[in-house]
């Protein structure tokens, strides 16, 4: 079996420190998770290993001889493979042609060998479990699983003769792999895996989800500040000690305690009935905190999403005494605020100050009666907003897309919080977003709460559902099947509520 | 220091091409009477690109608004023909370009057609209802109000030169009105900061609250006005409408507004920056005429120039790519 | 090293303007800088014009700066203000002056003279050069008139909307009316939005229904081409081609060339001598920057009859 090692391997940014003595060693046969929380250094380790960075100082041995990167060629010669979560691929060419990409096409008499190709592209799917996909469907046509999938098969696929003396892949580096991948789509991912590793390939994933690590990976390394912290045997080992090893704080800590709330409700829904959804019924309570679980396709996000009226419903929605607007734009002004699931491409506007996508909902508020901007009262409001949030960012003008995954996170909350909103929804609301910044993100909903805003949170971490919610309404195909006190639920009982009569 | 080159090349760029005709033109080109006759040249050009600015700033364009130009200005010489009252025609002809610009909004905003299709479609109607209602023929002579052309060589005295009075020409004024209007929609107004976000993001805009679909339409309504007075003010120019007269405004506009581009920090159109495109193809118009430079060249250079400032910003290619 | 590339192209076309413009200056410094503007330059006649003028230009060592705006006239008032300041000693127009009146302006302004090349007449211009529209519609309603031995039947199409055209009816009618057995039968209005030979031929057919002895109908005078093609195509359809109806237009385009040639009906046509106009516009701005003072303001060059003798040429 092939046996990577990474030692004392250093880099810096100008002044700041990426790596610093980073470690890791993957060997062939196993699954080993990469944590740590953002800027740990888990993406500067890994562009090191596919040539898109130079280390400092440090050593990389392949069976112990020294290994020389710095190139991707280097790197895909070695045997590595990336496969990153926003895949490069042609949606209008087939399948079978996405996987040959990089690969020559079989040719008969100097013309493309169709029927070599498809066959070929349908053995390397085969041998990964995914026979399902039709070799000569549109790569447009297949969800964002089955695209990789396909990606992965590509490295399946035989070298040609011509290039013979590379060796074949054997080790594979997901980076946050589940990110947009629905429950089923991820578990046949994991059956690729568990395929890729039963062939003796070694995989390098990178993940948030402590319950894709816990069940997938054999060993554990945990980088904190660019430094190896530890590797673990994932028999040996508990959540609480891996996020121990990351943040440096108990898990018990990462969830405020639960505050009361008073009995008024906010928001009643009746009769609920949205494409997705039918006879949803529920009554949210001043001040509380009500968590949404369910399966993937169940229901959770789309029940968000009738409520802030980007779902065409029927159904009887009331607000304080007044009807629920059925647009977003209604439902803002009527003090409801969104958080969606979708950051990039719902949420925030990537290219622009990252002070326009705050004030963007309450600019209403924020003009004379003329309609002329009152340029000092937004930036005021955006101020005060980014330190309510704990924002890390140089300034108001700073374009969103180069912040974290969390701190965009915390631009989309920062605009929630403005004007007190009666009703916060948030959609998945620390999904892709590292240990730190999740706390904080915890802690802000608990304060929203206890102000008086009454919070839906859908998520799929149910872990999150039962640390800061007061109640958990479980969905189950487009309706509530129940709808839990948090007090004394253990994760164990969620889930199984979640599978229901499936289960 | 590549940086520094990125952000202020083309601005430095554009004074350059001024500093070019300066010394090439000591005594004819930084004349008070040449910079007032450049802007009376570039108003219906400063209006047509200015309103284009509205849409590009959503991340739609328009295509149309050169045959609406000349629509408009088909639709008030026909009137006039008619013995409509002055106001009352031109009042027709401008509501005819929001109609117009509002046909171009419904078809991208509520039914989804790609701007390019959309505003490629009207382009051809208008132009065909155009020939339509000229009967294919240029209106001229007695059938343009005096009041029109005397508008159009009118100005506001500001001193002489030599022993010709000076005059700030009336379609400069126009063009200056319009301008401080979108640039006070634009930059000063909640409604300006929505166009800007659904710009950025269109799906992320709707679910903060903006009304997409509405104010989308909206800014083709406000495109349609500038075209269709750009329209009027070429007719008031050349006292006289044919169905063809107004078609060159277009691809000019849309150049204009992607020089501008190239000027502002965050690769966006903006007003100011659009006037500035505008007065670069008004300059190399102008300086490369006194220069005898082949008119076929001119074009040539343009577009060249064009090219070179777009590269050189890199916007075209990083606005692409973040959206 | 991109942006330094990129940079470098801008730069480089700053310095290829720089190369043109000292170009440009070199050339004007000998010579009289003489600007051509017109809208038209593609248009078939507009170019043989243009050429004449800058073949008789390069003999009297002129600076000839032609200027096509394509079509947009607004541009040709925008630079014949900038060929007004950069002070050119005269400008010479193919447009029509009354939609160019802040042009002439600025040239009466900057005391540069401005001449028509088939322009049409205005007092700021000093002189148009132009065919004489009264002498080429004498031309043929007289040919029309000798040839039916000054007797019988006339069929006239005109158009009274477009001045030039006016002109010709307004000539034909006099020579008509000075012969007293020469009857006008109708005076047709064609619908010119095809063209005009369509619709001519539909209101010709009418006329031949109406009037079904032969001899009844002697001769067709028409203002322009296209309605004598489109009379001729009605004759022929009729059947009647063998009555010795004359046919008459004025401009002389191939496709009335080719009809006039084939020996049938249409008997002639009046040319325009589109060299002869840009000749003698260069031959007249060399008389004024001589300082002649021209008495008329409009200058005729001599049109030529086109019959079956000479249709070829």
């Amino acid at each position: 079996m092939p046996h990577l090692r990474v030692t004392d391997l250093e880099k810096s940014f100008g002044a700041a420190r990426a790596l610093d003595r980073a470690a890791l060693d993957l060997r062939g046969g196993e699954v080993h998770a990469l944590m740590g929380e953002n800027g740990a250094g888990k993406s500067t380790l890994i562009r090191i290993l596919a040539g898109l960075e130079q280390a400092d100082a440090g050593r990389v041995t392949l069976d112990d001889v020294p290994l020389r990167l710095g190139s991707p060629d280097a790197a895909r010669a070695a045997g590595f493979r990336f496969l990153h979560q926003e895949l490069h691929v042609i949606p209008a060419l087939g399948v079978a042609e996405n996987m040959h990409l990089s690969h020559p096409y079989p040719l008969r008499f100097g013309l493309v060998d169709w029927p070599a190709l498809r066959a070929a592209a349908a053995k390397a799917l085969g041998r990964l479990g995914a026979g399902h996909i039709d070799p000569s469907a549109p790569m447009g046509e297949l969800g964002a699983g089955d695209q990789m999938l396909v990606r992965i098969a590509a490295t399946l696929l035989p070298e040609p003769a011509t290039r013979a003396t590379t060796p074949a892949p054997w080790a594979y580096v997901f980076d946050e792999p589940t990110a947009s991948l629905t429950g089923d789509e991820a578990a046949r991912l994991f059956a690729a895996i568990a395929r890729l590793k039963a062939d003796g390939a070694g995989i390098l994933y990178v993940s948030h989800r402590m319950d894709e690590v816990m069940a997938l990976a054999d060993r554990i390394t945990v980088l904190r500040d660019g430094a190896h912290v530890a590797t673990r045997n994932r028999a040996v080992t508990s959540r609480d000690e891996i996020i121990h090893d990351m943040t440096g704080r108990a898990m018990a800590d990462l969830f405020p305690p639960h505050v009361r709330h008073a009995d008024e409700p906010v928001l009643t829904v009746r009769d609920l009935s949205a494409p997705g959804l039918s006879g949803v019924g529920f009554d949210l309570a001043r001040g509380e905190i009500l968590g949404l679980a369910g399966l993937s396709g169940a229901g959770r996000g789309a029940v968000l999403r009738a409520l802030i009226g980007d779902l065409p419903r029927r159904g009887h929605l009331n607000l304080d005494g007044t009807d629920l607007a059925d647009t977003p734009a209604g439902a803002w002004a009527q003090g409801v605020a969104y958080v969606p699931r979708e950051r990039r491409s719902q949420g925030v506007m990537l290219a622009r100050a990252l002070g326009e996508t705050i004030a963007l909902p309450h600019l209403a508020r924020l003009s004379t009666r003329f309609g002329l901007l009152r340029h000092r009262a937004q930036a005021a409001l955006v101020r005060h907003l980014a330190h309510e949030v704990r924002l890390k960012a140089s300034g108001p003008a700073q374009p969103v897309a180069e912040l974290s995954g969390g701190n965009q996170q915390k631009v989309l909350f920062a605009r929630a919080l403005a004007g007190q909103p009666r009703v916060l929804l948030l959609d998945e609301p620390t999904r892709g977003v590292d240990v730190g910044a999740k706390f904080d993100i915890y802690a802000l909903i608990r304060r929203m709460a206890e102000s008086g805003t009454g919070v839906i949170v859908a998520s799929s971490d149910l872990v999150e559902l039962i640390g800061l919610c007061t109640r958990v309404a479980v969905m189950d195909r487009g309706r509530i099947a129940a709808i839990l006190p948090t007090e004394g639920l253990t994760e164990a009982a969620l889930l199984t509520a979640c599978y229901g009569k499936e289960g | 220091m590549a940086a520094f080159v990125k952000r202020y090349g083309s601005l430095f760029g554009m004074l350059a091409i001024v500093v070019v005709f300066w010394i090439a033109l000591p005594d004819t080109f930084m004349t008070a009477r040449n910079l007032l006759n450049i802007s009376q040249q570039v108003a219906m050009l400063t209006v047509v690109a200015v309103t284009m600015t509205l849409v590009m700033v959503t991340g739609d364009f328009d295509l149309s608004v050169g045959s609406m130009a000349s629509l408009a200005a088909v639709v008030a010489a026909v009137l006039f023909t008619r013995d409509w009252p002055l106001g009352a025609a031109l009042a027709v002809a401008l509501a005819a370009g929001v109609a117009g610009g509002i046909a171009n909004g419904f078809l991208v905003a509520v039914l989804g057609i790609l701007p390019f299709v959309a505003t490629l479609a009207t382009l051809t109607m208008f132009s065909g209802a155009a020939f339509v209602f000229s009967g294919g023929k240029t209106i001229f002579g007695r059938d343009i109000p005096q009041a029109l052309s005397d508008f159009a060589r009118a100005g506001l005295p500001l001193g002489t030169a030599g022993d010709k009075p000076l005059l700030l020409p009336a379609l400069t004024l126009v063009a200056l009105g319009m301008t401080a209007l979108v640039w006070l929609l634009l930059e000063q107004t909640t409604y300006g900061r929505r166009l800007y976000a659904i710009g950025g993001n269109a799906e992320a805009a709707r679910m903060a609250g903006v009304r997409v679909r509405l104010l989308r339409l909206s800014a083709f309504a406000v495109t349609g006005f500038g075209a269709s007075l750009a329209g009027l003010m070429y007719m008031a120019r050349v006292a006289s409408a044919n169905p063809v007269q107004g078609d060159g405004l277009m691809l000019s506009a849309i150049a204009a507004v992607f020089l501008g581009m190239t000027v502002t920090r965050d690769g966006q159109p903006h007003v100011l920056a659009t006037v500035a495109g505008v007065l670069t193809l008004g300059v190399l118009d102008n300086g490369l005429t006194q220069l005898q430079v082949d008119s076929y060249v001119r074009q040539v250079l343009v577009g060249a120039i064009i090219l070179a400032a777009v590269s050189s910003s890199a916007i075209g290619r990083k606005a692409l790519r973040l959206r | 090293m991109l942006s330094n590339l990129t940079r470098r192209g801008f730069a480089g076309s700053l310095v290829l303007a720089t190369a043109i413009s000292t170009l440009g200056q070199a050339a004007w410094a000998e010579g009289e800088k003489i600007a051509v503007i017109t809208p038209y330059l593609s248009q078939p006649g507009t170019q043989f014009y243009v050429e004449a003028f800058q073949a008789r230009a390069k003999e009297l060592g002129w600076e000839v700066n032609v200027i096509d705006t394509a079509g947009d006239v607004a541009a040709v008032i925008s630079r014949m203000e900038d060929v007004a300041t950069q002070g050119a000693d005269a400008i010479v127009l193919n447009v029509d002056p009354a939609q160019v009146g802040a042009g002439l302006d600025a040239a009466a302004a900057a005391n540069i003279p401005v001449f028509g090349m088939d322009a049409g007449a205005d007092p700021r211009i000093k002189a148009n050069i132009t065919s004489n529209g009264y002498a080429m519609a004498a031309e043929t309603s007289v040919y029309v008139a000798n040839r039916i031995g000054g007797a019988g039947n006339v069929v006239m199409f005109v158009f009274d909307a477009f001045p030039p055209v006016q002109v010709r009816g307004a000539i034909a009618d006099a020579v008509f009316k000075n012969h007293p057995d020469i009857t006008v039968l109708d005076r047709v209005t064609p619908d010119v939005s095809d063209g005009g030979i369509a619709d001519s031929r539909a209101k010709m057919e009418a006329i031949l229904q109406a009037n079904p002895e032969p001899g009844s109908i002697k001769a067709v005078w028409a203002a322009w081409d296209q309605p004598a093609l489109g009379a001729l195509q009605a004759i022929e359809a009729a059947g009647r081609q063998n009555e010795g109806i004359v046919i008459t237009g004025i401009d002389a385009n191939p496709q009335a060339r080719d009809a006039i040639a084939a020996g049938g009906n249409f008997e002639a046509s009046v040319a325009q001598d589109f060299t002869g106009i840009g000749t003698t516009t260069a031959d007249t701005v060399a008389r004024v920057l001589k300082g002649e003072e021209l008495k008329a303001n409009v200058i005729y060059v001599p049109t030529k009859l086109v019959t079956a003798a000479n249709a070829k040429e």
